[in-house]
């Protein structure tokens, strides 16, 4: 079903969420790198296990990288690393 | 070596709470440490061999028990506001006396770390629960599983093992408590384990964390397969308790049901996604921010259906408070609850005050009324205890609720939190 939007409902006050832009996805890996390694983790174990349960407390919240981790869809952050590993391959 | 002053000693013994509703709650309030992830941690802390420093421990009955659980076992622990330091170089006992284990079911999760530790682990029996059976037998299996053997005695369940030796273990149910007892007592076996059908609790990941900042190897956290390799030691750490997410929740739907405008701080929305949804149906307005929940109700509340599931499911924790919120909601609610068979205690109380609830097997049938009443009630477990608190602060009158101490097991400062949002609330 299409839904029409009458001229009315055009003169009522709308909120719009715009996207959020970011730093990318290559920037905020490396900021999070560094929070876990300033607090004595191992990043790739965190990372790994942030990818596979999508749980934040993987991240610590350190310098911020748990707020920035989340800017990102746990996808995004797959491919880039699958791209950044496959680039190095070939 | 000595506990700090307990919660008790600090609020003088005084059991009830009085509330005057009718108030909107409006402000902020900030969430404290996670009672369900300190409580596995300080356990998990007698698995190393120099001290610990836990940080973020709120100031609860039950974790005053778990650490005089773990000063029974000749551990030192030391408490300095919400910082907790174990030395377990002083681990010379293998009991937990039946005097503290009574007093709190999750006692039991100091079984696998003692057995990991000692070889052997002797503990009161933890018997039955209000809430449900909530059977040991899987934290048995598992730890046979690993190579102990278990025997039950004089109400006592024993455990012993010359070496623990990983195993893969099947979990017939993703329980909570069997999981972290498997995964501390397997971070110290020999060889690999494997824990299928895992709970998947954040808690379960921060004590993961934990374990592998004390330099275990646990992996898989917060999936339902996890993968522990032993190690020979463990070294003390400095960790950090996550937000709790229970209490996040109480505070969101407290806020919601007196028509309020609360901002929670210190929150992991991700851990609150189902909780988010049935309130947003519910008609009410959430606004998310990094590390904060806005909630304001500026409505009628609609009427919501919902069943309670393990992780990431609908949280058990959160049913009662939720219903609160449902008796002043229009239309019928359809609540299930599927994972513990006896939480519904709180419904007669709710009942009290003019809720309208009918209970078929392990649902409840919530018909929306326009006002609750004050009344005297009893909190008979500590989410109906939040649940209560919830229905009395939007009551019109006073509520005096009872056995306020189940309370105080799960909700750190929760009288001067909710004043601080403008609640009429005190003890007597």
């Amino acid at each position: 079903m299409v839904s029409v939007l009458s001229n009315e409902s055009f003169e009522e006050t709308m909120m719009f969420k715009a996207k959020q832009e970011g730093p990318p996805a290559q920037e905020i890996l490396a900021q999070v790198y560094t929070a876990l390694k300033q607090k004595g983790y191992d990043p790739i174990n965190q990372l790994v296990g942030y990818l596979l349960s999508g749980d934040p407390v993987y991240i610590t919240s350190h310098n911020n990288a748990r707020t920035l981790i989340r800017r990102l869809e746990r996808y995004e952050l797959l491919e880039e690393l699958v791209k950044s590993y496959l680039t190095q391959l070939s | 070596m000595a506990v700090v002053k307990t919660v008790a000693d600090r609020k003088d013994n005084l059991d009830k709470i009085l509330v005057k509703g009718g108030n909107p709650l409006v402000g902020k309030v900030t969430v404290s440490g996670a009672k369900n992830a300190v409580l596995p941690i300080i356990a998990a802390s007698i698995l190393a061999g120099s001290p610990v420093q836990i940080d973020d421990v709120p100031n609860l009955t039950d974790v005053d028990t778990i650490c005089q659980v773990i000063a029974s076992l000749g551990v030192a622990v030391a408490r300095d506001g919400n910082t907790v330091k174990v030395d377990p170089a002083g681990l010379d006992t293998f009991e937990a006396p039946h005097e503290l284990v009574s007093k709190m079911r999750a006692s039991v999760v100091v079984m696998g770390a003692l057995l990991a530790r000692m070889g052997k682990a002797r503990i009161s029996h933890p018997g039955g629960c209000a809430i449900g059976s909530r059977p040991i037998n899987w934290h048995l299996k598992g730890l046979e599983a690993l190579g102990a053997q278990i025997r039950i005695n004089h109400g006592y369940l024993e455990a012993t093992a010359a070496s623990l030796k990983g195993a893969r273990i099947y979990l017939d149910f993703p329980s909570v408590g069997a999981t972290e007892n498997i995964m501390m007592a397997a971070s110290m076996a020999k060889g690999t384990t494997i824990i299928e059908n895992s709970a998947q609790e954040p808690e379960i990941v921060d004590l993961a964390n934990f374990i592998n900042e004390m330099g275990g190897k646990v992996r898989g956290a917060g999936t339902n397969v996890i993968r522990i390799e032993g190690v020979s030691h463990l070294n003390g750490a400095v960790h950090s308790i996550i937000p709790d997410r229970i209490e996040a929740g109480s505070y969101l739907v407290a806020a919601a049901l007196t028509g309020g405008d609360v901002t929670v701080e210190n929150v992991i929305i991700d851990h609150l996604k189902p909780v988010l949804a049935k309130l947003r149906e519910s008609g009410v307005e959430v606004i998310e921010a990094d590390t904060s929940l806005r909630v304001i109700r500026r409505s009628e509340l609609k009427g919501i259906d919902f069943k309670t599931q393990v992780h990431p499911g609908f949280p058990t924790d959160l049913q009662a408070p939720m219903m609160a919120l449902t008796t002043m909601a229009r239309g019928t609610s359809i609540i299930t609850e599927t994972v513990f068979e006896n939480r519904f205690m709180h419904v007669e109380e709710l009942k009290r005050m003019g809720a309208n609830i009918r209970i078929e097997g392990r649902t409840a049938i919530v018909d929306g009324v326009a006002r609750l009443t004050g009344a005297q009630v009893k909190a008979t477990d500590l989410r109906a205890g939040a649940a209560l608190l919830a229905a009395a602060l939007s009551a019109e009158g006073v509520t005096e609720i009872e056995n306020t101490y189940h309370i105080d097991r799960g909700y750190e400062n929760i009288v001067e939190k909710l004043q601080g949002l403008g609640a009429q609330i005190s003890r007597a």
